[in-house]
């Protein structure tokens, strides 16, 4: 309860400083504009030129792009912002205040996860919402009860995994903090734009076990389609919390090592 | 126009982007991810076969020679031009005996040196896994050389007077978003010219995106007819020439209004 | 309660540092066998403050006050030693310990530079389950102690250094904290502002008792603020005690500035007649001598007697000058 009011107050200042410039609000809506427009055009060239790719048809991958914005419109709310203000370039390691964040009373994950909100993110979520919706349509499905609780569960799953994800990246900032690490995980998400089973055996194989980038969007998107099997449900949502736990306990190892650490 | 001066700036640059070697190679590592993907989605969409002539190891050879062209071509110091107007760095450098335009021109040189240093590896590593096939001739080889210079030269300049415009307004560099989206759109990011659907492919054939980065990759694995060379070249050069001009134009007025306001 | 505030038994703290020797070849050698040095940044010191002190932690840089300030702080985990902050092990960095100390750095800033110091404030508040009745009186009463009602409203990036300190020193005592560590408060400012602060920071600790321990590199700040200072040097404590008998100790010399009537010929050959009598540049027309303290009657004595004295005056040397003087020969 607590936690959520302080969600809520973060939100509110966050939105305030960034009213303050009024041209972020034409750039952000053009930026928005321009993903989605990039992204489905894609689709429309590469299904111009083949009916079907791996089994995946047009609808589908419509589908699985709405998933890929819509979690790039969360990771643009606030887990990006939050963890680079910690580990991002000029962030807080990099300006030395971060011994501020460490000196605060509250859980200093919660504190570098939800801090930072960018409301023009939301654009992208509606967009998103816009994109998935339509590809329901052209799927042509009726979408039963449960199909549609288990889609919320995997995109569930699918948050956890990559909030997880770039918090560890985050997180290696404290032993080395020149080096940019959530660029790379930022990088490598751009692979989860398309199914993981249209890339080569060997990069599927490190999208879905090592970087699992690849099962972020794949995974909803066939429990959409009513493919996913309940087994590989509930793996991924044990795969989703074990990587939340790792990724947690990496995050404590690194605060540790900050205060061990000289100066 | 002081040269020696230039040069001397060119040197010191490039110590100073060596030292910061990670952080380029980061930003290499994120151009290189698209078309990485592009790569994967076509060779999938080939399978066996061929789209419009192309099969997946000529695919293959056409996006690891476009990586290294982009990395080329593409401008990062049209990016920090907004910024040195806005933050008043251009007030030091209008009083220097020099060109203003060799502060581009240096971190230009000097970073295509630090991000070939990457790319060059990485491509190598790349063509060992994926198998590319070319058909290298010696005219193409030969005609590659002017098409990448030109290339270079028309996607730097047409991004500096965009950039310029951050005289009169301060977000101009929204405009580079935009024209990185025409060129993955248009430039053969997205898809080779020839993949394209036809409306597309005339668009592309006319405007300034695919002779900045696509054609002379085109020129090199032979994707051309020497009428279509020829075509392309006078195009090119064309675009260039108005780029050059914008650039001129843009600069003078803007320098103008610059002193008119006083910074 | 009669505990002290602050206890510190024996803390220590080494740091490894990766060492190499330069040039090519020493670096390839250091990628397969790093080779490391202990550094001891802080040497086994012992402390004790009570509540309501207001304590300046002094030595030269690299001595070992930020080291010291952060273990404190609970921002650094000892290599040995014990301490107590207010009750509580600083190090555990319990939400509870955390809300009873701040921390306000001279030259790190924990406002957000995007909005109003205002609404920096409310999150923090919330941060530190400060009450809102509480916080708007704790609000009110610092803002009329700093009077800093007009820059409440205007964004952090737009104000001036020194405004932006009262901010810091707000957002550090927004919830009331019982102790209070403050690295370099001043740093940057202008004498004027300097000495507001001064005058903030006595006022304040008069009223609320807050625990301060000040490093600062102005003398000033520790004169005017500290009655106790803390020496620290090599990460040694060398001195624990009042700031005069701190002067006295170190500088067993006084400085005596002479004007005569009219002008002497054979004044620097008199002078070299006491050894251990040292003539330092004049100011504005008078001699100025460094004479050890049990000398100055003799010498004060044979001046007045032998030359024709229009003014002559004994001072302490300024606290600065003892201060270099130690960090230059490192002892007491």
């Amino acid at each position: 309860m607590r936690h959520l009011k302080l969600i809520a107050s973060f939100f509110k200042v966050s939105t305030q400083a960034e009213l303050a410039y009024r041209s972020n609000f034409f750039i952000r809506l053009l930026n928005s504009f321009l993903s989605l427009g990039t992204g489905v055009l894609s689709l429309v060239v590469i299904f111009n030129q083949v009916e079907t790719i791996n089994g995946w048809s047009l609808p589908g991958t419509l589908a699985l792009l709405g998933i890929y914005l819509l979690l790039g419109g969360l990771r643009g709310l606030f887990i990006s912002p939050s963890l680079e203000s910690v580990a991002g370039m000029d962030g807080e390691i990099w300006q030395g205040t971060f011994d501020f964040t460490m000196l605060r009373p509250v859980d200093k994950q919660f504190l570098v996860s939800f801090r930072n909100w960018r409301i023009y993110a939301l654009f992208d979520v509606v967009l998103a919402l816009g994109v998935l919706i339509y590809a329901i349509i052209l799927l042509g499905e009726t979408l039963s009860l449960g199909i549609l609780l288990s889609f919320l569960l995997m995109l569930l799953a699918s948050v956890i995994l990559l909030y997880s994800s770039l918090l560890a990246f985050s997180a290696l900032v404290f032993w080395n903090s020149g080096f940019l690490f959530t660029w790379i995980i930022n990088d490598l998400f751009q692979l989860a734009r398309y199914p993981v089973g249209l890339y080569p055996d060997w990069l599927r194989l490190i999208l879905t076990w090592i970087i699992p980038v690849g099962l972020m969007t794949t995974i909803p998107a066939q429990a959409l389609s009513g493919t996913l099997s309940p087994a590989m449900m509930a793996i991924t949502l044990i795969f989703s919390l074990a990587t939340l736990a790792g990724a947690s306990w990496l995050f404590r190892r690194g605060l540790m090592k900050y205060a061990s650490a000289s100066s | 126009m002081n040269h020696k001066g230039g040069w001397a700036l060119i040197k010191n640059t490039w110590q100073s982007w060596l030292q910061h070697r990670g952080f380029f190679f980061l930003l290499a590592f994120g151009w290189m991810l698209p078309l990485l993907v592009y790569l994967f989605i076509w060779s999938a969409a080939a399978g066996e076969g061929s789209l419009a002539g192309l099969t997946q190891e000529s695919l293959a050879g056409y996006y690891l020679v476009l990586i290294l062209v982009n990395q080329l071509t593409y401008s990062i110091s049209n990016w920090t031009v907004g910024d040195n107007i806005r933050y008043g760095q251009i007030n030091r450098w209008l009083l220097q005996p020099m060109s203003p335009l060799y502060h581009s021109l240096s971190s230009e040189i000097a970073g295509k040196v630090v991000f070939m240093l990457f790319s060059i590896p990485i491509t190598a590593l790349l063509a060992i896994i994926i198998q590319p096939r070319f058909n290298l001739t010696w005219s193409q080889g030969l005609l590659f050389i002017p098409a990448v210079l030109a290339a270079w030269a028309l996607r730097f300049f047409w991004g500096y007077w965009l950039a310029l415009l951050a005289f009169w307004a301060t977000r101009a560099d929204s405009l580079l978003a935009l024209q990185d989206s025409f060129i993955f759109l248009f430039g053969g990011h997205l898809a080779p010219i020839a993949l394209l659907p036809a409306w597309m492919r005339s668009i592309a054939q006319i405007l300034p995106f695919r002779y900045m980065s696509a054609f002379p990759v085109e020129v090199l694995v032979g994707q051309l007819t020497t009428r279509e060379i020829l075509v392309g070249f006078a195009y090119q050069a064309g675009w260039t020439v108005v780029a050059f001009i914008l650039y001129r134009l843009v600069w003078t007025r803007g320098v103008r209004h610059y002193e008119a306001i006083g910074g | 309660m009669n505990q002290p505030m602050i206890q510190v038994r024996n803390l220590t703290k080494n740091y490894t540092v990766p060492e190499r020797a330069p040039g090519l070849g020493a670096s390839i050698k250091s990628l397969v066998k790093p080779q490391f040095r202990e550094v001891e940044a802080v040497k086994s010191i012992h402390l004790s403050i009570d509540t309501g002190e207001m304590v300046g932690l002094i030595g030269p840089n690299g001595a070992g006050k930020t080291t010291t300030l952060k273990m404190l702080s609970g921002l650094l985990y000892p290599t040995s030693g014990e301490a107590t902050v207010a009750g509580f092990i600083p190090w555990k960095r319990q939400p509870d310990y955390l809300r009873r100390i701040s921390m306000v750095m001279g030259n790190r800033s924990a406002m957000n530079w995007d909005i109003p110091p205002l609404d920096s404030f409310k999150v923090l508040s919330e941060i530190y389950r400060v009450p809102q009745q509480a916080y708007q009186q704790t609000l009110d009463e610092l803002i009329a102690l700093l009077d800093m009602e007009a820059l409440l409203k205007k964004p952090v990036r737009n104000l001036s250094l020194g405004e932006r300190m009262k901010c810091e020193l707000v957002a550090g005592l927004l919830y009331q904290p019982d102790v209070m560590f403050l690295d370099e408060p001043t740093l940057g400012l202008d004498i004027a502002m300097q000495r507001r602060l001064r005058t903030f920071l006595k006022k304040y600790n008069d009223t609320h008792a807050v625990t301060v321990i000040l490093t600062s590199h102005y003398m000033a700040d520790v004169t005017a603020l500290c009655p106790r200072v803390i020496l620290i040097h090599h990460g040694e404590l060398i001195y624990d005690g009042d700031l005069d008998t701190l002067a006295k100790s170190l500088a067993p010399f006084k400085l005596i500035k002479i004007q005569f009537a009219s002008p002497i010929d054979n004044f620097s050959e008199f002078i070299s007649q006491f050894s251990s009598v040292e003539e330092l540049p004049s100011e504005q027309g008078h001699h100025v001598l460094r004479i050890p303290r049990q000398e100055i009657p003799q010498v004060t004595a044979t001046l007045l007697e032998q030359f024709p004295v229009a003014d002559l005056t004994v001072e302490d040397p300024p606290i600065e000058a003892v201060i270099d003087q130690i960090y230059e020969e490192g002892s007491v």
